[in-house]
């Protein structure tokens, strides 16, 4: 777990289409603007589209909430074997989750004006998601999506 | 209320509060909205409050909290709630997310809501 959160942590902006930093609240509607476009950029259908935006806000926000700072990158795929696919990477070297079992079951918080339903909702919405995250070192979301065919 | 304060501009029809939402729902609009709306309840003493969200293209899990939490403050304050005009994209989404927009009457359109409040 700790290589993999090292090695997500090092990968190379360079590899993205879009790299949002995230400082101020603000942020978060860039962020959640940008995923929205590139998932149109790749013929997404509207209702595919909207849950990658949702998605990329949920991430967004946990940055910003809980890592203060932290950044969204998002690129577009198109050779991959299961057709074009949104990659989306969050990352920030804040706290760290304890326990990522545990914030993935819904209704788990440390926030007092919260649902607890982010993490879980974003795992729903997207068809990967994996976490990697160390105490003291920062946590890492990685997600990503298909185009469906329709 | 002094105008320039509102983030949303509202209309009043009888003793219901028509708030067409138009703006991208950030963190800071929905909580200025909420703030907006719980002293226009007050200070109109309207007993509805319909909120057409039909130009909005994204609703997660921080902004149907902060919905929700004005819904219930509404109630106590002898209020109603509608929500009406929730997009399919964004239905489909809360849906799968399993957010229910607690605290709201929901309805399909205006006529709808009109029809629940009266
Ligand atoms: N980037 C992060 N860094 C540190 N802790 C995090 C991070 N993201 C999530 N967490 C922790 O995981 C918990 C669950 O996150 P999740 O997004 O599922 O729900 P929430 O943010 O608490 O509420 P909601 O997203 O519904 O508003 C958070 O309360 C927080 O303790
Ligand atoms: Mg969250």
């Amino acid at each position: 777990m700790d290589g993999k959160l090292r090695e997500l942590l090092d990968i190379s902006e360079n590899d993205f289409d879009v790299v949002v930093r995230i400082t101020r609240e603000e942020d978060i509607a860039i962020a959640r603007q940008m995923a929205k476009q590139l998932a149109q950029e790749l013929g997404f259908s509207l209702a595919d589209v909207t849950k990658v935006a949702t998605a990329v806000s949920e991430l967004a926000r946990n940055i910003y909430r809980y890592a203060q700072t932290g950044k969204i990158m998002i690129r577009k795929r198109l050779e991959e074997s299961g057709g074009p696919t949104i990659q989306v990477v969050a990352a920030d070297r804040g706290p760290g989750i304890e326990s990522v079992d545990r914030v993935l079951a819904r209704g788990y918080t440390t926030h007092e004006r919260s649902l607890g339903i982010g993490l879980p909702g974003v795992r729903r919405l997207m068809d990967f998601c994996e976490i990697a995250s160390k105490v003291g070192t920062g946590t890492v979301v990685r997600v990503e999506k298909r185009r469906r065919k329709f | 209320m002094a105008f320039k304060d509102r983030v949303v501009p509202t209309i009043r029809i009888g003793d219901a509060l028509l708030v067409p939402i138009q703006i991208d729902l950030d963190d800071k609009t929905v909580e200025r909205l909420q703030t907006q709306l719980l002293e226009e309840i007050q200070e109109h003493r309207v007993r509805a409050v319909i909120l057409d969200v039909r130009m909005v293209e994204v609703i997660d899990s921080y902004i149907s909290y902060t919905l929700s939490e004005t819904a219930a403050m509404a109630h106590l304050m002898g209020c109603r709630t509608v929500i009406c005009g929730i997009q399919p994209p964004v239905a489909l989404t809360l849906a799968q997310m399993g957010i229910e927009l607690q605290g709201f009457l929901v309805a399909r359109d205006l006529e709808h809501a009109m029809g629940l409040v009266y």
